[in-house]
């Protein structure tokens, strides 16, 4: 314990420094922003934002970008409090009785608890990610490929089990974007794969023209301007601050969605809209007056809000600790660091402190920055709100373009973001869900080598991975989850994933 | 039988897995103790394969191809036609040209907005994000064949 104050004190050291304050400040601000306008999530707005990164240094650049994930968590509540439209996908839920309670006048009181919420369950994540992360990163050191493969299957897994669409659809769309991460020269033989005789591939399809394309301009070609109408709740300053009984009503449902979504941020998937809907179930179906939900009852705001922002950060432990992304997102950012030299995993904690420990300090002070900025400026976060549609998204598809041409200035790599967009919206059509996709073609080219070089060890022995220990339980683990998704659909039993669908279909 | 929209998807799938399995056929698969360049991939499709068939065998729960909703596909066609020429023009006419002329074509042509709105926007939104990604952020944009 005495070790990690220390290296958290180093921490606040490195984040306290007025550059990187100011790198905070402007992720969190962004990220609001993100989070406020419908059409492009936050995963779309860092990969469009990388490239800004690219003179910075490791520590900025990751403070800023991840300040624009947990912050987009914080700003989609205002749209789907005030407008009825999610910000972010995570936000979907808070809309059903967000809206509710500002139709009935509390919109101030709704944007409160959301953001206190959201404080409370972004801390505690980040308190816990400070004690886990280390000792996971110890542990992570005695990974070989044979754990390494086992664990990424373990994670493939666990995403398709988690995902509210089916295990056959998920699996199908990792495997895709597995596929898409063959592309380019292989690093063990040095043969090119797929690149048809074009020298942009033989690096591979990056992960941001992908992104970009699949969530930024595949959402835009779905949404014509005339379906994005909407009355805008305007919130009075002085009604922000809830009274008693709704200060009562979102204690325990903080406390519930905090520890559900920091567990649920840590397993692979898109955890923190899958968090926001199973706090939302289990909110409605613990509560005892089940029927005021959807009519404005405070625990469809307090519940899935701090569930969706305690996810963000546990998504970091995997990401910081093992150097495995959770989602896209993570993915993402993973990238960020990589090129800045920086390469996230066990050896990040130990080889470069001060960026570890700089970022997990940053995001105690981007949390309170978050409070801050999201309820004293929620008038003008509702301004922005009143820009139409049709002027809004010419906008993201020139920030596409810049965002997507400036990584590598390769318009072949704007060509792809193109080609993903319409993948994207024939996806949307077909009820394909892309996160897995983007997830597969970050883990391809480790999964790749970690598998080639186990097989390499054991001389072609399949068995090398239930032949040590960490391998084994983890292989166990993805048995089993496999087995209980079996068993499922044999049984045509529907189980809580069903019955969770069912509930966001509603 | 009603044609399903995983009937379309799963067989989307399997086709486009056979097309990449017949352009894989330089790659070669090794051996399970040298594993050779063309294993993952080759095993990849197989499984992309065998989901695409699962899905189109459980395609009775999926909805009636028919009920699709296609009505934004006009719009998504034209936004996809317009970047799609932005995209060609950007290394020759550089970022202010194609960015300026993007928008306002997406303003006028697919928005039906009016011309002198969409020129000061379109013209206004440029200036500012060429100020603050080429000069606040320093990003180098590109410059066509104008010159800027």
């Amino acid at each position: 314990m005495g070790v990690t104050l220390d290296s958290l004190w180093l921490g606040f050291s490195v984040a306290l420094q007025p550059a990187v304050l100011w790198y905070a400040f402007i992720g969190c601000l962004v990220g609001t922003l993100v989070g406020v306008l419908p059409g492009i999530g936050p995963l779309a707005g860092i990969s469009i934002l990388l490239p800004i990164t690219f003179g910075l240094n490791a520590t900025n650049a990751i403070v800023m970008l991840a300040g624009i994930y947990y912050g987009s968590q914080y700003g989609g509540s205002t749209t789907s409090i005030l407008l009825r439209i999610p910000g972010e996908a995570s936000s979907v839920m808070t809309c059903i009785d967000g809206n509710a309670m500002a139709r009935k006048g509390r919109a101030g009181a709704a944007l409160c608890i959301a953001a206190v919420g959201s404080w409370i369950a972004g801390t505690f994540g980040v308190i816990v990610l400070t004690l886990i992360a280390p000792p996971l990163a110890t542990l992570a050191l005695k990974f070989g490929p044979p754990e390494y493969t086992a664990l990424l299957t373990v994670g493939l897994v666990f995403l398709a089990y988690m995902s509210t669409s089916s295990l056959v659809r998920t699996l199908l769309m990792a495997s895709l974007g597995l596929l898409l991460g063959m592309i380019g020269i292989d690093p063990l033989s040095g043969h090119f794969r797929y690149s048809f005789d074009i020298p942009e591939l033989g690096d591979g399809i990056g992960i941001v023209p992908v992104a970009v394309g699949l969530f930024g301009l595949g959402e835009i070609l779905s949404t014509p301007s005339r379906q994005v109408t909407g009355e805008v709740i305007r919130p009075k300053l002085r009604e922000l601050w809830p009274n008693r009984e709704e200060w009562r009503q979102s204690g325990w449902p903080i406390a519930r969605g905090t520890v559900m979504g920091f567990l649920i941020g840590i397993i692979p998937g898109s955890a923190h809209i899958i968090s926001s809907f199973l706090s939302y179930a289990v909110e409605k179906k613990i509560s005892k007056h089940p029927e005021e939900f959807g009519k404005g009852a405070v625990a469809g705001v307090a519940g899935p809000e701090s569930a969706n922002n305690a996810a963000s950060t546990g998504a970091f432990v995997p990401m910081l600790a093992l150097g495995i992304p959770t989602g896209p997102v993570t993915a993402v950012l993973m990238a960020a660091l990589m090129i800045h030299g920086v390469p996230p995993g066990p050896t990040l904690v130990n080889d470069h402190p001060q960026v570890f420990w700089g970022f997990i300090a940053s995001m105690y002070v981007g949390n309170l920055m978050l409070l801050a900025l999201n309820l004293p400026l929620v008038g003008l976060f509702v301004n922005l709100l009143r820009i139409p549609y049709a002027y809004l998204y010419p906008l993201i598809i020139m920030f596409c373009v810049i965002g997507v041409y400036e990584v590598a200035h390769s318009i072949v790599d704007v060509w792809i973001m193109l080609i993903m967009g319409v993948v994207g919206y024939a996806l949307k059509k077909f009820n394909f869900d892309p996160a897995p996709l983007v997830l597969g073609l970050v883990i391809a080219p480790i999964f790749e080598m970690s598998l080639r070089q186990s097989l390499i060890m054991s001389d072609g022995n399949w068995l090398i991975f239930l032949q040590r220990p960490i391998a084994l339980v983890l292989m166990i683990v993805c048995a089993g989850l496999l087995a209980a998704s079996a068993v499922s659909a044999i049984t045509a039993r529907r189980d809580w994933r069903a019955k969770l669908a069912e509930e966001v279909k509603e | 039988m009603t044609l399903r929209s995983d009937h379309v998807a799963g067989a989307a799938f399997i086709a486009f897995g056979i097309l990449v399995f017949a352009l894989s056929g330089d790659l070669p698969f090794g051996r399970l103790s040298a594993p050779g360049v063309g294993m993952m991939p080759k095993l990849l499709l197989v499984v992309m394969i065998a989901f695409g068939v699962a899905l189109v065998i459980g395609a009775a729960a999926s909805q009636p191809f028919a009920e699709i909703e296609w009505s934004d596909r006009t719009h998504a066609l034209l936004l996809v036609a317009i970047t799609g020429v932005a995209v060609t023009l950007y290394t020759t006419l550089g970022f202010i040209v194609t960015m300026t002329l993007l928008v306002f074509t997406l303003l006028t042509v697919v928005e039906r907005k009016p011309v002198l709105h969409a020129a000061a926007y379109s013209i206004g939104l440029t200036a500012t994000a060429w100020w603050v990604f080429g000069k606040a952020l320093k990003a180098p944009l590109e410059t066509g064949i104008l010159g800027f």
